[in-house]
């Protein structure tokens, strides 16, 4: 029996100690139930070494069933009955030859299945489904459950419409922010010249906020540099401007 | 109204989560009989060739799924796809739940020779399998069992279409087919190997 090389495969293409003892059951060309004990552990243990030459990392399941498979070889070459050792017993999970033969079988039982299982997953592959149509219009009171109206929700869409007209002139903004309030102060003094007199609001044509503020700014100062006179005839009428 | 096509509309809208018979029920608000009824129009319709789509049962389920026979076009329509499909271990750990469900995380090591409670936490993350329950041994582990999506992976109808550890035959029953997958029916169809 030759001793290097005799393997084809290496560990990673195993699943398991199990599963690399059931190939080397198959690779012996024996039945489970009539390969000898002595001639699997023997393969086994060459195969581990192997792999430990190779500097193949083997897990250490796989020396648990080498020292399983070599325990039970010693015991039956010893021909000790299980009775006289039941202390160790303990230790070993698999105590007889039947033991490891069964183990095997199930084991090759799940071994088939799965393979059967691989080829309904491809199977299954062959079709196609969709992911579950999105209901979630036709659910009612999903969040709503609260006490609320419709006409709350009409109210919220409405607050949210009037902030949306906020956001525009802001966006719109960049490039009004240009204006400065002396920019502003020399439109309004010649507004001003124009006019002579001109209505408070009418200076802010423009519905943006930092048009707003520039030509309030502005007007603030121009009453300071004393170049305009702000006059109110009564409460809540008109405000006029007027240049000095 | 057309209740075949009440019924038709259900199955597209609930996609590959499917539909259970006693779901249908309530949805259509018919008896059973009515649903077999109308289940089995709907499947005889769709078999016509001119029809790409077909009503399958899987994992206790009724969905609507592609034919078979059109998977070439799918493989072009779609591409390349590179389908993640289950390694050895994670299909050897599914046999085993799946015939010894329930079961511990410690059964199916033995079982294995290997520890597993790496692939049996995978596959409850896919779906593909979930605690069903604790058990009575010390330490009260979990016991795990498939899931319907397991079913569906695997185009099984329900648990009973597992396939058989030896071979059994199908029954030929009228009502067996309208539960039976697709991928029973293909098993007729001589595959190649």
């Amino acid at each position: 029996m030759q001793v290097t090389n005799k393997f084809e495969f290496t560990i990673a293409e195993f699943s398991g100690p199990l599963d690399l003892l059931l190939h080397l059951v198959k690779e012996s060309k024996m039945d489970i139930y009539e390969v000898p004990i002595e001639h699997i552990t023997k393969e086994y243990v060459e195969f581990i070494d192997q792999m430990e030459e190779m500097n193949i990392d083997v897990a250490s399941e796989y020396l648990v069933l080498a020292s399983e498979l070599i325990h039970l070889k010693s015991k039956m070459l010893l021909n000790i009955k299980d009775t006289e050792e039941e202390g160790e017993q303990l230790e070993f999970k698999i105590g007889t030859e039947e033991e490891l033969r069964h183990r095997l079988m199930e084991y090759k039982r799940y071994k088939e299945l799965s393979e059967e299982f691989r080829l309904l997953e491809s199977r299954r592959g062959e079709v196609h489904t969709k992911i579950p149509e999105s209901l979630i219009e036709y659910k009612e009171d999903v969040a709503l459950n609260t006490g609320l109206t419709l006409d709350d929700l009409m109210s919220a869409f409405a607050q949210f419409l009037e902030r949306q007209k906020f956001n525009k002139p802001l966006s719109t903004k960049i490039t009004k922010k240009e204006i400065s309030v002396e920019h502003r102060t020399k439109e309004i003094r010649d507004i001003l010249t124009k006019h002579k007199r001109v209505e408070f609001f009418e200076l802010f044509d423009e519905p943006s906020r930092m048009y707003i503020v520039v030509t309030f700014l502005s007007v603030l100062e121009m009453t300071k540099n004393d170049e305009i006179d702000i006059r109110q005839e009564e409460n809540f009428s008109n405000i006029y401007i007027e240049a000095k | 109204m057309n209740l075949l096509g009440v019924l038709e509309g259900i199955l597209f809208a609930v996609g590959d989560e499917g539909i259970t018979l006693k779901g249908l029920c309530d949805v259509m608000d018919i008896d059973i009989d009515e649903a077999k009824d109308l289940l089995m129009q709907i499947q005889k319709r769709y078999e016509n060739n001119e029809y790409g789509i077909r009503v399958s049962y899987l994992g206790d389920a009724f969905k609507l799924t592609t034919k078979k026979e059109h998977k070439d076009y799918y493989h072009k329509l779609l591409g390349n796809p590179e389908s993640q499909t289950l390694s050895e271990t994670a299909l050897e750990v599914l046999a085993i739940i799946a015939y010894n469900q329930p079961i511990t995380r410690v059964m199916i090591d033995e079982m294995r020779g290997v520890a597993c409670g790496q692939i049996v936490r995978k596959l409850t993350a896919r779906g593909l399998v979930k605690t069903v329950g604790k058990s009575k041994m010390p330490g009260k582990p979990n016991l795990y069992g498939t899931t319907r999506e397991f079913l569906d992976y695997f185009g099984l109808a329900s648990i009973e279409d597992l396939p058989k550890m030896n071979l059994e035959e199908i029954d030929e029953e009228k009502e067996t087919e309208l539960f039976t997958s697709i991928y029973k029916e293909s098993e007729e169809v001589p595959v190649e190997n």
